[in-house]
């Protein structure tokens, strides 16, 4: 269900709330869907269950889940955008991407016409890779 | 729930452990990381009620552990070479263990026995290093311990034993609330085990922190400044590990809040700004720089 990077330099409990969110944010968990237990999550991913719980904490913390005693957690309903730190970070991403973009010799009008573009694929509701 | 203050533990002159202040709470996995010799191990024995401390208290669940037949009876210890009897086989061994832990439970002996895919009668001492490890681990885990001390013991393991051992660990932790203690300088093996970790130099412990605590709490800035003094300036606006000079980039280590950190830097305009996160192994290796600890640079 997830793949975390045992690599990355990322904490693995933020790894695992970000996978999560996007999963939300993007419909493929439900809302009210339940999910997967601390132990068998801890099972699955070989993660320690004290940060999966950390992470489902945190989660419902933020608001996109939320427990039942002795049922479990589940998707919380009011999850519909991307939340104000994700796009901070989207924000802070694509500024960076357009500086390599530029360095790279790419000019302002090859990058107007690329933003034309995704935004006219992403209207007609095409697939994006 | 373990509980030490102040322990102190002397051999001869030399202080082995010396005031050592720490709290493992239930079902968590602790890692207790440190330099070669830095009393790691001498810990872990008195936590087994093997040494007796000098002075200070050891309480595990509120009771002192030495000598206490009822706490040693839920309380395994893993040395970092197994011990067997001589000659003797897995199938021998379980039936010592069985006579002495009043916790042994057969049906989970058999039930691990599918993981560990030994053969009981064949004897230990013919076998390798990392089987012996398995044998360890099996028998330790049918003794259905409360408290699990644990010194290097993914030494020698083959990865799909490593994983495995490490899933059994994570069902103890989440299904019985075992505290599991493990000592290692594999740091890799801590980071994603352990919930806790503690850097121990010394016989004195300099870090004790939740390992995602630890993680977010020191970061890798690279940086390139408008003028050389602004590089200077910042030594009075931050906590900084280490500072490195790599050409006109300047490496900081830096302690605390990331966008605190982050804003002070930003301050300058500098050219260039890249915060990172750390791994535990440049965690481990710049808080032992600051203790006093460090690599050398060595030409031969």
């Amino acid at each position: 269900m997830f793949e975390l990077d045992v690599r990355s330099r990322k904490a693995i409990y933020e790894q695992l709330v970000d996978k999560i969110k996007e999963m939300i944010v993007y419909g493929v968990l439900q809302p009210d869907e339940q999910l997967p237990s601390v132990r068998t999550l801890s099972g699955q991913l070989t993660v320690n269950p004290n940060t999966i719980q950390k992470a489902y904490r945190e989660l419902e913390r933020e608001g996109y889940i939320y427990s039942l005693q002795g049922k479990g957690s589940f998707v919380s309903s009011s999850v519909e955008h991307p939340n104000a730190a994700m796009r901070d970070e989207i924000r802070a991403a694509l500024v960076k991407l357009i500086a390599e973009a530029s360095y790279s010799g790419l000019s302002k009008a090859d990058m107007t016409l690329l933003f034309e573009e995704a935004m006219a694929r992403i209207e007609k509701g095409e697939p994006h890779d | 729930m373990i509980e030490l203050n102040q322990v102190i533990k002397a051999f001869e002159q030399e202080k082995a452990v010396d005031g050592v202040t720490m709290q493992v709470h239930k079902g968590s996995i602790y890692g207790l990381l440190g330099s070669n010799g830095a009393g790691k191990t001498s810990l872990l024995k008195i936590l087994a009620g093997i040494y007796r401390q000098d002075s200070g208290t050891v309480r595990i669940d509120g009771q002192e552990i030495y000598e206490n037949m009822d706490l040693k009876g839920r309380t395994i210890f893993m040395a970092d070479a197994p011990y067997f009897f001589p000659q003797s086989s897995i199938h021998q061994m379980a039936a010592f263990y069985r006579s002495v832990y009043p916790r042994w439970n057969e049906e989970r002996f058999v039930q691990l026995g599918s993981v560990f895919k030994l053969d009981v009668k064949r004897k230990l001492h013919r076998m390798s290093k990392g089987m012996r490890r398995q044998a360890a681990v099996w028998l330790g885990l049918s003794c259905m311990p409360e408290v699990l001390l644990m010194d290097e013991p993914i030494d020698g393991l083959d990865p799909v034993m490593r994983q495995q051992i490490k899933n059994l660990l994570f069902q103890e932790a989440a299904e019985r609330q075992v505290t599991i203690l493990i000592s290692s300088h594999n740091l890799r093996e801590i980071e994603d085990l352990c919930d806790h970790v503690a850097i121990m130099h010394k016989g004195r412990i300099i870090v004790e922190k939740d390992l995602d605590d630890l993680k977010a709490d020191t970061h890798k800035i690279q940086v390139a400044f408008r003028h050389p003094d602004h590089a200077k300036a910042m030594d009075e606006q931050v906590n900084i590990l280490h500072e490195e000079q790599r050409g006109s980039v300047s490496l900081f280590i830096v302690k605390g809040n990331r966008e605190v950190v982050t804003e002070r830097f930003r301050a300058f305009d500098p050219y260039l700004l890249d915060v990172l996160p750390l791994t535990l192994e440049e965690i481990f290796i710049y808080e032992m720089e600051d203790a006093g600890y460090d690599i050398q640079p060595i030409v031969l």
